[in-house]
């Protein structure tokens, strides 16, 4: 019954029209808009990977393998499963042109790749016919941008190892480019054959291999998956299958999609503040209507329906248009996203990711609104006769507060849920949480200090009256405050992070790095490569070292990830080296290093910090798939390895006699004067043309561009946040219009000029601006130090060109807002004002 | 006769910005069923906050109130709007009409509290009875401020209140329209047989009255019969 009654109230009163609710309506709108694009532009991401699943993978079923080819009985296994195996190898290497050099990541086919999809060439060429001989020498493709850094035309020639090949088209498209991760160079693609007798690939070289399977059809993926992790997961041969392509890339999409959303729901939480601070202007507005009721016989409960109607209706109209934006604009700006992208994208409306924005949005504005809601209680009939309307208790009803924390639990919950990870939803929920305390008690220092300080101000009008209304009975100073200084932190916490971390590797590692790392360097290349550099005096230090590669498959004879969880450690192969002594830069933490005529069983020193995450102990078994073949060793000590100088750095380091007879190459890394490094390179890629050089500078760049690429799409997201901020901004500036206009009114009765007016509001919103921006600033601070000296490790210092920009970016926003409405309380006359006020 | 309000030892203190005020200090009368009281005294003498507790609009700091043989400061709030819904109506000099609603749903309002499902056809009777049958569909800001108060008449009138409480109901009217206001005032008590409890200024609107009480300094000045 009550409920059918507020409705026809709640009706009547919508018919007022949504004046007042302009404000109310953007923040949940852009709220909401932001986390569906965040969501869509993610979804239709996943969808473009399931759909181009085979194709990214370059077949049905992919097995791959870590420097060695499938064995006969690898080999005889997928030929009864599948219909056609295409062999693939990838492995870095050097492109040589006369004295120009090129960091390269080679694709050495067979004449069946792709199995799936086709290879985009310039100009458009049959893949087979690209890659086959022409005039004597074999074809090569490879992109542009190592091409032009080679300065090579089509048809021209160039080296990899020992072998020439002729450049017959441009690589523009390669189907199954995304599935591959990381890789540090360009992409050549040649002929597996081609390289017989390039000295690359030879025994001990770095390289995985990659078996595309097409299986016929209908066949049972999962069946053959399993089967095939039970009959080869212990020899280090790993599945993939169409349906998840390319896995890294889709979790660093899911990942950093749910993390965009968290950001997403800052902005929401700011958008909160203005919803509530709309919905208490418009409560405020409504206390006669509600005591009239009262009066009338309303009871409180058709009193707060009426109003949760009200607000639930409109509520719902600002998630619809938050929506329809969030859904739209990334179809409208597909073609511009799909351009910038590395990986395909199937843009649609995805119900799934608009379904949880208006989620997050319907609970954002019932956790917002139920507070001044509950209020509506408080008004009583009596307020017709006198200011009693708040009378009674500012909090509500516990009710009401028990409601709004199990709301705020339940959202928590359906974040975690939504975005699958709890502790990162934790820590972005305590973060927001936290900085809107922080934002409110700094609120109302400045007004106690503004109270404190105004004596001071004597004699200066403006200066007394704009420190006069900060700390007067008004709430402007919150919501300024408020409304800013949230999106404010975010970007001061995102810009100090990245400039650290930035700064961290652009700058600080370059000093401590080696120029280059050497890999694939064979065990009897050694003796002259050291020999060489030994001679060069621009060279100040040389480190080398045997290496491996494998996979940590058991701990203590059980499944390693049943002892050591998902540890990165477990994800993929492992460098693996052997040393007689404990090498001259490496400090032993506990047990002891092996004897230098030790034979005995293997032992392996691990890397002391990996090893408490993993729960290894001392004498505890590691055993690590190499070449297929299982390396059982028990723990004998730990050692400290810093991997934050880019130098060299083993998470295990056996005995020799464990090691030596397995075939290996040698990694060496190298530290000259910068002026020589072209030099040094020269040389010993001519000597050895099957070694690779990979630039440390170059790597660094490149890992500087990803970051610089995810920092930008933080603060994207922290825009948005300071957008709908700036909006709140904005409605809290013109919540306040009509009071600054009978002040000026006064004022200008009492004889104040227009400018000393306008020098008090501005006055104001630079002191709130000002303050909004030095918390974030202290909150930017804080995150960036903590993150940058608990989880990157690094040293700290303050960005101050990103602290300098958030300061005056608050007092410009605030200023901006501010003075837009102005206008009115300075150019009305104040005849008018007071007349309207008597 | 019976008492149809009864006040004892009423006081009322508020807290303002200065501390706890007095308001009204040991008022104690009975009004009696169908007859008509007016309140008199100078502004601050406390009238309307007499009204207001009456009317169960405002709680009182000590003594008792009963209306209708309820003691009205033993009910909770939704307990004095129900109350107040099915047995008062009350008229304010500023009218308090709902901005958003129509002369109709402003009248209908408290019989559709109520749950009374004719409350839109009789809403329409009253409106025609206090004149404003061609006015049904107009909003407050479309009318004048006779016609306001004329439809808060109707919506104070419209459930057949035993008591009428009228706070100075002619304060914001000019002197016809306010004539006139009160012509209909008590032509409806009348009709209904409402005790009628009027706040005003004038002497000529008191003395039509069947009793007056003159409060001075938030007490009981005077009283005649």
């Amino acid at each position: 019954m009550s409920i059918a009654l507020a409705s026809r109230f709640a009706r009547r009163e919508l018919r007022g029209g949504l004046r007042g609710f302009r404000i109310f309506l953007a923040c949940l709108a852009l709220g909401v808009a932001a986390i569906a694009a965040v969501g869509t532009v993610r979804a239709s991401i996943e969808a473009g990977l399931a759909r181009e699943g085979a194709a990214l993978l370059g077949g049905d079923a992919e097995l791959e393998l870590t420097y060695r080819f499938a064995s006969e009985q690898e080999r005889a296994w997928m030929a009864q499963n599948a219909e056609q195996v295409s062999e693939v190898a990838d492995f870095r290497s050097m492109a040589v042109v006369g004295d120009e050099r090129g960091l390269t990541q080679v694709k050495a086919v067979d004449t069946f790749y792709p199995l799936i999809g086709e290879v985009g060439l310039e100009p458009a060429l049959p893949i087979a016919l690209a890659l086959g001989e022409q005039s004597v020498l074999p074809g090569a493709v490879m992109e542009r941008v190592l091409k032009d850094r080679l300065g090579l035309e089509i048809g021209g020639v160039f080296k990899l190892g020992t072998q020439e090949f002729r450049l017959t088209a441009v690589l523009v498209d390669e189907p199954d480019g995304a599935g591959g991760g990381f890789g540090l160079g360009p992409r050549i693609i040649v002929l597996r054959d081609a390289l017989k007798g390039s000295g690359l690939l030879e025994s001990g070289t770095l390289f995985s291999s990659k078996y595309r399977l097409r299986l016929p059809e209908n066949s049972n993926l999962d069946a053959l998956s399993k089967e095939a992790d039970e009959a080869f997961a212990q020899s280090g041969l790993r599945w993939r299958d169409g349906r998840n392509g390319a896995p890294g890339v889709a979790q660093f999409v899911d990942r950093l999609g749910a993390f965009l959303v968290l950001v997403g729901l800052s902005g929401l939480a700011v958008g909160g503040v203005g919803v509530s601070a709309a919905v208490n202007s418009y409560l405020k507005g409504k206390t006669s209507v509600i005591a009239t009721l009262r009066t009338l016989g309303a009871e409180r409960a058709v009193i707060f329906q009426t109003y949760f109607i009200q607000i639930g209706v409109l509520s719902l109209l600002g998630i619809a248009i938050g929506l329809a934006l969030g859904a739209a604009a990334p179809l409208a700006l597909a073609p511009l996203i799909t351009e910038r992208l590395p990986i395909p994208a199937a843009f649609a409306i995805y119900p799934k990711p608009l379904f949880e924005a208006a989620v997050y949005g319907v609970f954002t504005a019932l956790i917002f609104t139920t507070w001044p809601l509950s209020r509506t209680e408080n008004i009583r009939a009596a307020t017709l006769f006198r200011d009693a309307g708040q009378s009674g208790a500012r909090l509500p009803a516990v009710r009401y507060i028990i409601a709004t924390a199990a709301l705020v639990a339940a959202l928590l919950a359906l974040a975690s849920w939504f975005s699958g990870t709890t502790f990162l939803t934790l820590w972005t929920a305590g973060g927001i949480m936290g900085a809107l305390v922080l934002l409110v008690l700094a609120a109302h220092l400045i007004r106690f200090v503004a109270r404190k300080i105004a004596p001071w101000a004597r004699g200066r009008a403006s200066l007394r009256w704009a420190l006069g209304s900060i700390s007067g009975p008004r709430e402007e100073a919150v919501s300024v405050v408020l409304s800013l200084g949230l999106g404010l932190s975010v970007l001061a916490a995102v810009g100090q992070i990245d400039g650290n971390l930035r700064g961290a590797i652009a700058r600080d590692l370059p000093s401590v790095a080696p120029s280059y790392f050497f890999v694939d360097i064979q065990k009897d290349q050694m003796p002259s490569y050291l020999e060489r550099l030994n001679n060069e005096p621009a060279v100040s230090r040389i480190d080398s070292a045997p290496m491996l590669r494998g996979i940590i498959t058991q701990i203590n004879g059980k499944p390693a990830s049943e002892i050591a969880g998902d540890h990165w450690v477990l994800e993929g192969d492992r460098g693996i080296t052997y040393s007689t002594e404990l090498p001259d830069n490496t400090r032993l933490l506990d047990g002891t290093w092996w004897a230098p005529d030790y034979a005995g069983p293997p032992l392996v020193s691990f890397a002391a910090e990996e090893a408490e995450e993993m729960n290894i102990a001392l004498g505890d078994t590691v055993t690590v798939n190499i070449l297929g073949r299982d390396f059982t060793a028990t723990v004998s000590s730990f050692r400290e390895v810093d991997f934050s100088t880019a130098g060299i750095g083993f998470i295990m380091s056996m005995n020799p006699s464990a090691l030596s007879g397995a075939p290996h190459s040698f990694i060496s890394t190298v530290y000259a004067t910068p002026e020589s490094e072209a030099r040094i390179l020269r040389d010993l890629s001519t000597t050895f043309p099957n070694i690779t050089a990979i630039r440390v500078g170059d790597a660094i760049e490149r890992v500087a561009s990803v970051l610089a690429g995810l920092a930008a799409a933080v603060s994207y997201g922290a825009a948005a946040t300071l957008l709908t901020g700036f909006l709140v901004l904005i409605g809290a500036s013109a919540a306040g219009e009509q009071a600054r206009t009978f002040e000026a009114a006064i004022l200008r009765t009492l004889g104040a000029t227009r400018r000393s007016i306008l020098t008090s509001f501005a006055l104001r919103a630079a002191i709130l601006g000002g303050c909004a921006g030095a918390v974030a600033l202290g909150a930017g601070i804080l995150g960036g130090w903590a993150v940058s000296t608990f989880i990157m490790e690094t040293s700290y210092e303050v960005i101050w060109s990103n602290a300098l920009t958030i300061v005056l970016g608050g007092i410009l926003a605030t200023m901006l807002s501010g003075l837009a409405f102005a206008w009115r309380p300075l150019t009305v006359r104040p005849a008018q004002i007071l007349r309207s006020q008597e | 006769m019976t008492a149809i309000l009864s006040l004892k030892d009423a006081t009322l203190s508020l807290d303002g910005n200065a501390g706890r005020v007095d308001i009204l200090h040991g008022i104690s009368l009975d009004v009696e069923k169908g007859r008509s009281l007016a309140l008199v005294g100078p502004s601050g003498s406390g009238k309307s906050s007499l009204l207001m507790l009456m009317g169960g609009l405002e709680r009182l700091s000590g003594g008792t109130i009963t209306a209708l043989g309820q003691d009205l400061t033993a009910m909770n709030e939704d307990a004095l709007a129900r109350f107040r819904r099915a047995s008062m109506g009350i008229v304010f000099q500023s009218f308090h009409l709902i901005p958003t609603m129509t002369a109709l749903e402003n009248v209908a309002t408290p019989l559709e509290l109520a749950g009374d499902k004719d409350a839109f056809a009789k809403a329409e009777v009253e409106l025609e009875t206090v004149g404003l049958s061609h006015r049904i569909s107009h909003y407050p800001s479309q009318m004048s401020g006779g016609e306001q108060q004329r439809v808060a008449l109707a919506r104070a009138m419209v459930v057949r209140p035993q008591i009428l409480l009228a706070d100075e109901p002619t304060g914001n009217l000019d002197e016809t329209n306010g004539n006139a206001i009160m012509e209909l005032l008590f032509e409806l008590q009348a009709r209904d047989g409402a005790t009628l409890v009027l706040v005003t200024h004038s002497n000529a609107l008191a003395s039509r009255c069947d009793s007056v009480i003159r409060l001075r300094e938030n007490r009981i000045d005077e009283s005649q019969t």
